[in-house]
């Protein structure tokens, strides 16, 4: 083969096909084929280890899963992968390969909210479809009208109602006092993800009357957090919330240990607070009954109330996915991946093969303003209707809900809402290291 | 005066003694060599995966894997020299500061290939310091003053051997002295290994504070060619001021202003010395 490229006829040839395939229209190879999905996640850098790489991990499981089950109209799907490798720009340039020479219709996946914020303009520029399975802040969708960009997952605001909500709820009974007195404290990243929890959060405090006594923003990339430290001591913070990705927030904990802070109860808002196995094996029984903010992982779900067959799809999931990924309690991010991606297969592709014949943009998008599943139809508990494009939130999905749930010996349990959770451990017990004395 | 001030003040000294000393390793390669190591952050992340392996998974004594690592790095110093600094001595600037560039990139590929994404920690944990409402981290003190015992070991090295006295000499002209009969090639690889040697002490000292991963030195990489730049490139003295003058403005300016802050101030107090004195604080 070697030896074909390298001589002049062997190059000429090869040029010749490549020109050839670059003159075939893209809606022609949409109809026949492999269906081919692009899924940009974070495979190296920070994010990677902050939840990006079991997100790919849950969209391979996903797209293998549904090949198994005879594809769209018995067409398989392909999976073409780009690594951000936790950059934006190395995301757009990927995101530009993707469009432009893989001639993609559609890309999945998206961790960061730094990434999605430039990719959901350009993605909208060339009407291609932009699926977002991960990037949370608010500030992707609102009020950008985007019609070519859809989140099944939840967004930022979400998190900032389920965390304030939840202290709201159990000031008086466990913490011994009224909600108003309180004292929050927030600390988070300083990108799109962090700054849009942070202000969810405010937002949320105010509209509850509750005081937000520190609201401070810090690099992920901080060599050093123990000012932070020290200044939360000095407000003495009794709620801390913390919207950080990693290694921030190992630094964040570990300096806190070692800078004597001492609350009621830390709040972690996804991402790296949602690795849970990473946690428990660097910081032990430090990590328990911290709570954490995100959709529900689906182990963590009663199944016998989720949709006809929803159970077994999260079986089939779970089982794939922990016997290729050692895990002791499957990562948020793991549910995230496989769930919102196979949305998009199965509800989405799948329709847009069955009546068009082909994937192109505008058919898929088509589908996905038709996809309504009820709450309890997919294997994190949430329902899938996209809000429509004209309004505020144009491609968010208005049934998604985020759980707070509790750290337990590595594993996670639901707390809040309420009616699905199982009573919080609130405030930190007395012995506990983080645990005000 | 307040106690939170005060320990913010005590936050800044220390952290300043954790950008010291691969400021001196690096200021020290630069000043005799003459060729800047864009990967010497990796090469600390290196160590601190050495430290890291032999202590959690091979089962070693804290102490003795820390005193494997330095042997370790310093050969990988050697290693850099010989096989990539080596070739492009004569190479113009942009040249060598490329193919250090792309050590970088190897490294980071290397470790992400081997050791995976994930964040490594070593689970170690000291109490901390209490004096009345001032906490002092035991780890951060420990690897301050360990930092501070590398950086006097280097200094006696330099001062006190015939081979630290032709470091000092090569570093201060070039030219001259392999006319007195030093073989700067030598000095260049001893340097190196030197070098090498502080990275690795580097490494044992972050990584009882920071989790170990493949990109670890984007934390303290930039910020440690920043502390070089603005103590004198090739200044050793410079550098450590510069390092104890940057942690002080990171954790006070955090403290009065904000973290986020903090940087800005620290950022824009550069910039100002690089247009007072583009040729660092310190240089002579």
């Amino acid at each position: 083969m070697t030896g074909v490229l390298t001589t002049r006829r062997g190059l000429m040839q090869a040029g010749a096909g490549v020109a050839l395939a670059a003159t075939v229209p893209a809606t022609a190879r949409s109809q026949s084929g492999p269906l081919r999905v692009g899924v940009m996640t974070d495979l190296s850098g920070p994010f990677a280890g902050a939840g990006s790489q079991p997100l790919f991990w849950g969209a391979e499981v996903a797209i293998e899963l549904f090949n198994q089950r005879g594809g769209a109209g018995g067409r398989q799907v392909q999976i073409v992968s780009a690594d951000s490798q936790s950059r934006a720009e190395v995301a757009i340039n990927e995101a530009e390969r993707l469009l432009g020479q893989e001639q993609l219709e559609v890309v999945t996946g998206i961790y960061s909210s730094a990434h999605a914020v430039p990719l959901s303009g350009r993605f909208q520029q060339q009407k291609k479809l932009m699926w977002i399975t991960s990037a949370i802040a608010t500030a992707v969708l609102k009020d950008k009208n985007l019609s070519y960009v859809f989140r099944p997952t939840v967004h930022s605001d979400q998190y900032a109602e389920g965390s304030v909500s939840f202290i709201h709820e159990h000031a008086k009974a466990r913490l011994g006092t009224d909600p108003d007195k309180v004292r929050l404290a927030v600390i988070y990243e300083d990108g799109p993800y962090g700054t849009g929890v942070a202000a969810g959060i405010e937002a949320e405090a105010r509209k509850r009357n509750m005081p937000v006594v520190m609201k401070e923003a810090y690099s992920a990339t901080a060599p050093d957090l123990s000012t932070l430290v020290t200044k939360l001591r000095r407000e003495r913070a009794d709620v801390i919330m913390h919207a950080g990705y990693n290694p921030d927030i190992t630094l964040f904990l570990r300096q806190a240990k070692s800078g004597g802070l001492r609350f009621k109860m830390l709040i972690g808002h996804g991402a790296g607070y949602s690795q849970i196995d990473k946690l428990s094996e660097t910081f032990g029984a430090d990590v328990n009954n911290i709570c954490n903010v995100d959709p529900a992982a689906t182990q963590m779900l009663d199944q016998s109330r989720l949709g006809a067959g929803v159970a077994d799809l999260a079986a089939a999931f779970l089982q794939r996915y922990q016997a290729r990924h050692q895990s002791n309690d499957p990562p948020t991010h793991a549910s995230m991946g496989f769930n919102n991606t196979w949305i998009f297969l199965e509800h989405v592709l799948k329709p847009a093969v069955a009546k068009t014949g082909g994937m192109t943009a505008d058919a898929l998008r088509e589908a996905a303003l038709q996809v309504d599943v009820p709450v309890g139809g997919t294997i994190q508990g949430y329902g899938v209707k996209f809000a429509r494009p004209g309004t505020p939130m144009s491609g968010q999905n208005e049934r998604s809900i985020a759980v707070v749930m509790q750290f337990d010996n590595g594993k996670s349990k639901v707390v809040w809402p309420t009616a699905i959770g199982v009573p919080p451990v609130l405030p930190l017990p007395a012995g506990h290291t983080y645990a005000a004395r | 005066m307040d106690p939170f001030l005060l320990e913010a003040l005590l936050n800044g000294v220390l952290l300043g003694g954790v950008f010291a000393l691969p400021a001196l390793g690096l200021n020290l390669v630069f000043g005799v060599v003459d060729v800047v190591w864009l990967c010497y952050a990796e090469l600390v992340m290196i160590g601190m995966y050495a430290v890291w392996f032999l202590y959690t998974q091979a089962g070693w004594p804290l102490a003795l894997a820390c005193a494997a690592c330095l042997p370790l790095v310093a050969g990988l110093g050697l290693a850099l020299h010989w096989l990539v600094v080596r070739p492009l001595l004569n190479a113009p600037p942009i040249n060598q500061v490329l193919a250090t560039g792309g050590v970088l990139f190897v490294l980071q590929g290397a470790a992400t290939l081997v050791f995976k994404t994930d964040f490594r920690s070593l689970g170690v944990d000291m109490p901390p310091m209490e004096l009345g409402d001032v906490f002092i981290s035991g780890t951060k003190l420990i690897a301050f003053c360990a930092a501070l015992v590398g950086a006097a070991c280097l200094w006696a090295f330099l001062k006190f051997t015939y081979v630290g006295t032709a470091i000092r000499a090569i570093a201060r002209d070039r030219e001259v002295m392999p006319l007195m009969g030093v073989d700067p090639r030598r000095i260049y690889l001893i340097a190196s290994g030197v070098g090498g040697t502080l990275a690795g002490l580097a490494a044992c000292l972050l990584v009882v504070q920071l989790d170990v991963h493949p990109f670890v030195g984007l934390s303290f990489g930039p910020i440690t060619f920043m502390i070089c730049v603005m103590g004198g490139l090739g200044n050793m003295l410079g550098g450590f001021i510069a390092a104890f003058l940057m942690g002080l403005i990171i954790s006070v300016g955090g403290f009065v202003g904000s973290t986020e802050m903090s940087y800005v101030i620290a950022f824009g107090f550069f910039i100002l010395v690089m247009f007072i004195r583009p040729q660092g604080l310190f240089a002579r």
